[in-house]
């Protein structure tokens, strides 16, 4: 059993570099990334876990990190957007958000390509709907979602394959 | 979003967690956490020890029962039940409920004994757990007692359990021959809360032509689901089809008072309470024959 | 219709300028390197937290801060009485008596007048620590009844917000074009309808507000680093309050995550902070979280319209209307009542409605204040405008299609002048309208609606939403609403700068929030330049240092591509005008021999002889000796340029005037399938067809019809702010607000046409906020569905309930609407 506290000693593998700290027991993970680690690309838009702008992978799982304390991340791995640009170099998905004019504000964006990134993990090739319902968890207030429908779309397996015959468009 | 201050453990047994949960007064389990955090983010109420259960392997697990029904950890996640082929087998219903629930990533956190445990009566498992004749396994730091979903849910956020005592696990029986179950709800929006909803489960006869047994549950028409005695003896007997099904349900929540709010009025959600009996008794009915697995209604992704 | 053309327009059509080219912010946005408010902070900061009431309206009775104070980790405490004692005056008042008499000061101040109002503010050293003193920050309330019908606030034996005002009435005006009293008289028929709401909503910025002000006691200057949209326009309002001129403010804004003119109403807290800093000692960081945001941030403005009476003839023609309408501010007077002039932008919506009167009463009441939000007053207005055309419609057995393309500004009648003597630009309805029928099949569903008849449980309605965007206020039309205030035209700033080694950097008044201000502003800067847009720099947001401002400088109002894009062109030429002096003198060259392109300056025909941009700059900045005198005086490589639009004054008698530059359109059509069991709506289809004139970047300009349009269904079909009778707000964080998601909004089919506005530098009208469109056609296809003999669709809210109500009302019930028909017209089919 971990020690019983107010504060915890946590190790964490984030986008893969692990990092120990001493963490209070009620601060949310979000604001152990963003406070205490100063991974900002991870957003707040809500206080009740609508909206996902603060979504990220733990341990391989996709999750609102306002919904989980900052020690229950203790021994675990967690991506951020930080990690999707390797070596500084957009991902297909990235480049696609910006080739698709899929974000304007850019505030859900973090979130909404964590949601994608999963989703492409477990479907290289999602239909629109497949793309809807993944994204159903994050809440963009700019685009309407089209342009992010196509961009994950085109991002994926079949995507790349119209892409190459000239559309994306959703049907 | 900023929580009081608490204090945290994570036992490593199921055993460490039952003690600690008798010896703390105030003491909670954390499991997803999808709506406790919420509660500590917005302060409506105090706990002084979060005890973290997430990850006790004892809790995780899904297992096909020895009469062929399943036993559910109260911390397996709405996903896993979706994506689960044993409850997906058994209970296709409960792994398509499971998968509307909300969004991916409160699915991934989310668990079964969460969703039950808190008796929200916007909760989308418990009525479909009482329609399957579920039965809950609760243990404390000394005994153990079942109690079926019926008699779980007590009232707005107030279950069965005794202090001290946690949600194990939940057994769902084996469907039986010619039997299939049901549910519909009416969501504000996609996969959001609901105003009204049933589930219902139902046999039919050995000819399939007439209903032999049926469960139908309403819930957001009280505290916590209802059995509807009015529908089922109506359609006890009565023909599986439409026209008797409308019937039966026409009395659906007869009685009940749900209440008032900005999506709909007290007598709208009661006429909708109508509406989504006889919907959940036809899939049921449906399923019954052997078809309406709920695929369909997966693919369209929209308001079960 | 004839351009005026100019070089400049000619350059900026030639190679950058319309093409959908990928958007330069987004390289940083998409690796989570986006710089916003949050992300930030000061040395030494302390964190802010507003202690807030639980009431819709009380008297506060005491404050006790000790227990607060006492905490560890707490450095100071401001309540309302203390910062009222640190003031000079309430803050700025739009509105003449007894408007003017409802004064605002940083905290509440004696009474709470909403739910959430603020009456205190602590700063502690963690965010929590802030939020923990919040709540023991005794408060003691004496609860007052609470004002919540909009309506019924302007009745005299209502209780007073501010008795000091002697009413809950912030303004009252008659707006009167033509005469409705003769069309009335003389039309074949006359509709009337009862009621229309338009609902109060949010467009609810996924950012929510937040600023870090650090009042520097050296200094004196008040550093606010915040997502604030509209910098100048707060340092009016808030400076003469808490005693800062306007050169000791400054703003500060970067990436703003949405603010669809939300984030023009926080003035207040950057005004409390200020005074907390300035107790302090230090910085204050202040994030506000949802439930905060929806309780307190501003709300869009809600609007009654009552006892609505409409000429018409029996061709169709629509002859005006009369009609009261009611709208409601809140607890205080953000921005409003600005709202009561802005829609008379579009007295006649998109048609040619001759006699207009609209008597028109503005009030506060115990709910969130009001502030712009996209759309803002205009599109209340266009709907009851849409909701009028359609029961017409309906009521008089006329096909909607034909009635509106009867009544449609037609595209001969351009520039058009409306009843109040506004201008509309260009556009071609019938052709847009025409389209969007198109994308969207309406006569297949047409068809599918007739061959599903009725009993099938399920009815299909077909909706149309036509709807004007009108962009770059004349804020002289505030003078309608307060003939003494000293505001008429508009403006914008920028400075266009090649830099030390001859970089191109541009600098704008504006405070984009995701529409890609450094992309356009670059491409028509590359185009002017002879630069490709990956070598222009566009300064990401507000910055007061660079003095790239005017008065009104900030994004809001559909101006940026005449405004803003005006200022960034006008800087542009500038500059270009310094490159060719400077060249002529570097290269030995006349005028006409020099070309500006690819970086270069260049002698046509001859490749020797060329200077890059870097050794022009080299020439001003770091070896300038021996230049000559009138050469330097004339070449800082530092041009500034001021945008303003041309405007007159508007007669504050006649309320008459051109009160805004530009006209985009939008004419949007939908599907809707209406489930009869359950009143849900399904969209099938939708459409939407845009014209804003020449589009920069149409790539970017679709992206804002998507997102007007995914809002505005939201709002049409999910989104709803409601209060209880005791002033509580049913919907106070995203639990209770159903944000929509992916899988409420379709997929959208855009089209558009481009009819270039004669009176902007570059042909392009502004436009982003949409005109309400969708609510216009969602409501449009219900009503559709409800078909003849049903009732009005009245509400621009329908919730599945509200549907199901007017699917099943009680057909001795009243439907809304009544029609009387003179002697001798064609009959109508009564119901």
């Amino acid at each position: 059993m971990t020690e019983r506290g107010t504060s915890h000693a946590i190790s964490v593998t984030v986008n893969g570099e692990r990092v120990s700290r001493v963490v209070s027991a009620r601060q949310l993970l979000v604001h152990f990334l963003r406070d205490t680690l100063g991974l900002t690309g991870t957003h707040i838009g809500c206080d009740t876990g609508n909206c996902g702008a603060c979504t990220v992978v733990v341990d391989g799982k996709l999750v609102k990190s306002c919904m989980l304390l900052a020690p229950q991340a203790d021994g675990g791995t967690v991506e951020t957007v930080e990690s999707l640009a390797a070596d500084g170099q957009l991902s297909d998905l990235q480049r696609a958000f910006n080739e698709h004019h899929a974000l304007q504000c850019g505030y859900c964006t973090p979130g909404m390509l964590m949601s994608a990134t999963y989703l492409l993990r477990q479907n290289p090739d999602p239909s629109a709907d497949d793309v809807r319902r993944a994204i159903r968890g994050n809440v963009c207030r700019c685009t309407g979602y089209v342009n992010i429908v196509e961009a994950i779309r085109s991002a994926g397996s079949a995507g790349k394959a119209t892409l190459a015959t000239g559309s994306a468009e959703e049907v | 979003m900023l929580l009081e201050q608490v204090e945290y453990v994570r036992p490593t047994s199921l055993e460490e967690a039952l003690a600690v949960l008798t010896e703390v007064d105030g003491a909670a389990p954390l499991a997803g956490g999808q709506s406790l955090v919420n509660v500590l983010k917005n302060r409506v109420a105090s706990v002084d020890l979060l005890v973290d259960i997430s990850r006790l392997s004892e809790l995780r697990s899904i297992t096909r029962s020895p009469d062929g029904g399943l036993d559910v950890g109260a911390c397996v996640t709405y996903d896993e039940l979706d994506r689960s082929p044993e409850v997906r087998e058994v209970h296709f219903t409960l792994g398509d409920v499971a998968a509307h629930i909300e969004d991916q990533q409160i699915r991934n956190k989310g668990t079964i004994g969460g969703n039950c445990c808190l008796s929200d009566p916007t909760n989308n498992l418990p009525p479909i757990l009482a329609a399957l004749d579920a039965v809950m396994s609760l243990r404390s730091a000394s005994a153990s007692r079942r109690v079926p979903a019926a008699e779980f849910f007590k009232g707005y956020f107030a279950t069965a359990l005794e202090p001290g005592e946690l949600l194990v696990s939940v057994t769902v029986p084996p469907m039986p021959a010619r039997s299939g179950a049901g549910y519909a709800s009416l969501h504000v929006a996609a996969d959001a809360k609901a105003m009204a909803r049933a589930a219902a489960w139902v046999q039919l006869d050995a000819g399939e032509q007439t209903i032999a047994a049926t469960r139908v549950v309403l819930a957001r028409m009280a505290s916590v689901p209802v059995r509807d005695a009015g529908v089922e003896a109506r359609l006890a007997g009565a023909e599986a089809g439409e026209a008797a099904v409308r019937d039966a349900c026409a009395v659906a929540a007869e009685g009940l008072r749900p209440i008032d709010d900005v999506h709909g009025s007290s007598d709208y959600r009661r006429e909708m309470a109508k509406v989504m009996a006889r919907r959940a008794v036809m899939q049921a009915i449906d399923q019954a024959r052997g078809g309406g697995d709920g695929a369909e209604r997966t693919r369209r992704g929209g308001r079960g | 219709m004839t351009i005026t053309s100019s070089p400049a327009t000619d350059r900026a059509t030639r190679a950058w300028s319309g093409r959908s080219i990928p958007r330069k912010e987004d390289a940083r946005l998409v690796k989570g390197q986006g710089s916003f408010v949050d992300d930030g902070g000061l040395q030494g900061q302390g964190y802010a937290w507003f202690v807030r009431s639980p009431h819709a309206h009380a008297r506060i009775l005491s404050i006790d801060c000790a227990p607060a104070l006492a905490m560890e980790g707490v450095y100071a405490l401001l309540t309302g009485e203390e910062a009222r004692r640190q003031c000079e005056t309430p803050f700025f008042a739009i509105a003449p008596p007894p408007g003017s008499l409802m004064g605002e000061w940083p905290l509440a101040v004696g009474k709470v007048r909403y739910q959430g109002d603020a009456v205190a503010v602590v700063l502690a050293d963690s965010r929590e620590t802030a939020r923990d003193a919040a709540e023991r920050v005794v408060v003691e309330y004496e609860p007052l009844p609470a004002v919540v019908d909009t309506v019924a606030a302007a009745d005299p034996a209502t209780p007073l917000l501010y008795e000091e005002a002697g009413t809950n009435v912030v303004w009252q005006g008659v707006f009167d074009y033509g005469d409705v009293d003769w069309a009335l008289e003389n039309a074949d028929h006359v509709v009337k309808i009862e009621r229309l709401h338009f609902h109060r909503f949010t467009s609810a910025p996924l950012e929510c507000n937040g600023a870090v002000v650090d009042y520097d006691l050296g200094t004196g200057v008040v550093n606010v680093m915040s997502n604030y949209q509209m910098p100048m326009f707060a340092a009016m309002v808030i400076g003469p309050t808490i005693g800062v001129p306007i050169n000791k403010f400054n703003f500060v804004s970067k990436d703003i995550g949405g603010a669809f003119g939300i984030k023009i109403g926080f003035f207040a807290q950057i005004a409390a902070l200020a005074l907390l800093s300035k107790k302090a000692g230090r910085a204050v960081k202040w994030t506000e979280y949802r439930t905060e945001h929806m309780l307190t941030a501003g709300h869009g403005n809600e609007r009654t319209f009552l006892d609505i009476e409409v000429p018409v003839m029996s061709d169709g023609t629509i002859l005006g209307v009369k009609v009261r309408a009611f709208d409601d501010a809140g607890g205080y007077l953000h921005y409003e009542p600005l709202g009561a002039v802005i829609w008379s932008q579009v007295v006649p919506g998109c048609y040619k409605l001759k006699h207009v009167r609209v008597d028109y009463t503005e009030v506060v009441t115990n709910k969130c204040p009001t502030v712009p939000n996209r759309g803002y007053s205009r599109m209340q207005h266009l709907w009851m405008i849409e909701r009028i055309i359609d029961v017409v419609a309906k009521e008089l057995r006329l096909d909607p299609v034909e009635v509106r393309k009867t009544n449609y500004v037609q595209p001969e009648d351009y520039p058009y002048r409306t009843p109040n003597d506004c201008v509309y630009d260009s556009g071609d309805l019938p052709r847009s309208l025409d389209i969007a029928l198109e994308l969207a099949h309406a006569e297949k569903w047409r068809a599918r609606q007739r061959e599903l008849g009725t009993g099938s449980g399920r009815r299909i309605g077909i909706g149309i939403g036509s709807t004007l965007d009108s962009g770059t206020n004349n804020f002289g039309q505030s003078r309608i609403i307060n003939p003494a205030l000293p505001f008429s035209g508009n403006g914008e700033a920028a400075i266009v700068k090649l830099d030390l080694f001859g970089e191109v950097n541009v600098n704008i008044g504006t405070t984009p929030q995701g529409q890609g201000h450094e992309t356009t502003a670059a491409q028509v800067t590359a185009d002017i330049l002879g630069v490709s847009p990956d070598m222009v720099t566009v300064s990401t947001g507000f910055n007061q240092a660079n003095n790239s401002y005017v008065g009104f400088s900030g994004t809001y109002a559909s101006q940026f591509a005449v405004s803003g894009l005006g200022a960034v062109m006008g800087a542009a030429e500038k500059l270009r005008r310094q490159i060719v002096k400077l060249a002529m003198y570097a290269l030995q060259a006349p005028e006409e021999d020099i070309e500006v392109s690819d970086g270069f300056a260049r002698v046509r025909g001859d490749e020797s002889r060329a200077i890059p941009f870097i050794g022009l700059a080299n020439m001003v900045y770091a070896n300038n000796a021996g230049l000559p005198a009138e050469l330097l005086s004339e070449v800082d490589l530092n041009a500034r340029h001021v945008y303003v639009p041309p405007f007159q004054v508007p007669d504050p008698v006649t309320k008459t005037g051109n009160l805004t530059l530009t006209y985009a359109s939008q004419v949007h059509v939908c599907v809707v399938e209406v489930d009869e069991d359950t009143g849900e709506v399904s969209l099938l289809e939708y459409a939407a067809v845009d014209d804003c004139g020449k589009r920069i970047n149409p790539m970017i300009v679709e992206g804002q019809v998507h997102g007007a349009t995914g809002l505005g269904i939201a709002a049409a079909l999910y989104e709803s702010l409601d209060y209880d009778e005791s002033g509580q707000l049913q919907q106070p964080s995203f639990y209770e607000y159903h944000a929509a998601t992916a899988l409420d909004i379709p997929h959208l089919d855009c089209g558009s046409i481009e009819s270039p506005s004669p009176f902007t530098p570059n042909g392009a009208k502004g436009m982003g906020e949409g005109g309400g469109a969708p609510l216009h056609a969602v409501c449009s296809a219900i009503q559709d569905a409800v078909g003849a003999g049903g009732p009005v669709v009245a509400d621009s809210h329908n919730h599945w309930a509200r549907v199901y109500e007017l699917l099943h009302r009680d057909p001795a019930a009243s439907r809304g609407v009544e029609v009387s028909s003179r002697k001798g017209s064609p009959s109508v089919a009564t119901n």
